[in-house]
């Protein structure tokens, strides 16, 4: 991953460890990498979602530890230079500001280790179409609505899950979390 | 099967035509690969040579195939039935009979399987929720607050699904019934336009 590092321009990976940072002191539920390697590739980097995420799983892990162990700004530097040799200049000074700043905000206790094993849910966009033809049948003639779940997992990637639905399926969907809605109160 | 059923019978009679086409509907809509051609024959039509039940099958075939593209309604169907009774090599109004009364009853259930033909991307294919009281949590603002944990399985028809388990306390399912409230209103809407 290291050296993928060498790909994203000094703001985009600024960007990311200020991401990560929010995400640890719990005021995102997660680091939208999606959303983050698209702009990144617009700006003409060739970096594709699984290597960014690959990077932000470990900066997020360098993040946490250096917390857990209370590490000062130039103890984490030492310690990123002894384990990461290949590391661009520009990546350290990213991380070394990002640390000054924010480094003794983050809250970490054994609720690192309670981590949720459940994904969270973010944020729903939707699309209904009609679906009006195909080769198999001249006259479908079916709605459908078509969903994107942006879902945080439990080690704070954002990704996105889409699926569609029949307008049977969609009433059922719809029940189901009136449902839980009126279970939540009772409880 | 009823003896009365397995008594060869003339190639227009209405019982062994309804089969038929029920065997067809298996093989074409209904994903059942085992209803072959050899076996209808054999069951339906087992004194008929195989060239003539072949084409009685086609023509079958290719007027049930019709009939379900344009997902006729009954006004449709018999115009249709009735322009292949009066063409060359066409239909009985016997076998039109049969036919209609088939497409009456399976309609809705091949235009269903037309809709599952064509739907190639991730469908729901199931649900399941409960309600959890959280004892333990990152916060302690969180402890004895409800929370709905929902599975969804999501994947391609046919195709190994994805379990997607996720976490929902009120505010977020508040938030998934605004956005589920939208999808609602824009279906009412296109409903009442079409």
């Amino acid at each position: 991953a290291a050296d993928k590092i060498n790909l994203i321009p000094q703001d985009f990976f600024a960007e990311l460890c200020e991401q990560i940072i929010q995400h640890l002191n719990h005021k995102i539920p997660g680091v939208d990498t999606a959303e983050l390697c698209q702009r990144i590739q617009t700006s003409g980097i060739e970096i594709n979602v699984g290597d960014l995420a690959k990077i932000a799983d470990v900066v997020s892990f360098l993040f946490s530890t250096a917390a857990r162990n209370s590490l000062s700004t130039e103890e984490l530097v030492t310690t990123l230079g002894n384990a990461v040799t290949a590391l661009p200049k520009h990546a350290v000074q990213v991380i070394r500001h990002v640390w000054n700043e924010h480094g003794k905000s983050i809250s970490v206790s054994e609720d690192a280790r309670n981590m949720a094993t459940l994904g969270q849910f973010v944020d729903i966009k939707w699309k209904l179409g009609v679906a009006m033809s195909s080769d198999t049948c001249r006259s479908l003639k079916y709605p459908y609505v078509t969903v994107m779940l942006k879902v945080a997992d439990p080690s704070g990637q954002i990704t996105d899950k889409s699926f569609e639905m029949t307008i049977p399926q969609f009433k059922n969907f719809f029940r189901q979390f009136k449902e839980m809605a009126a279970v939540l109160e009772t409880v | 099967m009823a003896a009365s059923e397995l008594t060869p019978q003339p190639l227009e009679g209405s019982k062994p035509l309804s089969a038929l086409l029920n065997g067809i509907a298996q093989a074409a809509y209904y994903g059942n690969a085992d209803i072959t051609e050899e076996l209808l024959r054999g069951q339906l039509y087992p004194e008929s040579a195989s060239e003539e039940f072949r084409a009685l099958r086609a023509k079958m075939g290719g007027l049930l195939q019709s009939i379900a593209s344009a997902d006729m309604d009954l006004n449709q169907l018999e115009a249709f039935l009735t322009a292949q009774t009066k063409k060359q090599g066409g239909i009985t109004s016997d076998q039109a009979a049969v036919i209609a009364k088939f497409w009456k009853n399976h309609r809705i259930k091949i235009h269903e399987s037309l809709i599952n033909q064509s739907c190639w991307d991730n469908i729901l294919k199931n649900m399941n929720w409960r309600v959890d009281l959280k004892s333990q949590s990152r916060h302690v603002d969180q402890i004895n607050t409800p929370v709905a944990l929902v599975e969804m399985e999501l994947g391609k028809n046919g195709q190994e699904s994805e379990f997607l388990c996720l976490e929902f306390d009120e505010a977020k399912v508040s938030q998934m019934l605004k956005k589920l409230s939208e999808i609602e209103e824009s279906m009412t809407l296109l409903t009442q336009t079409t």
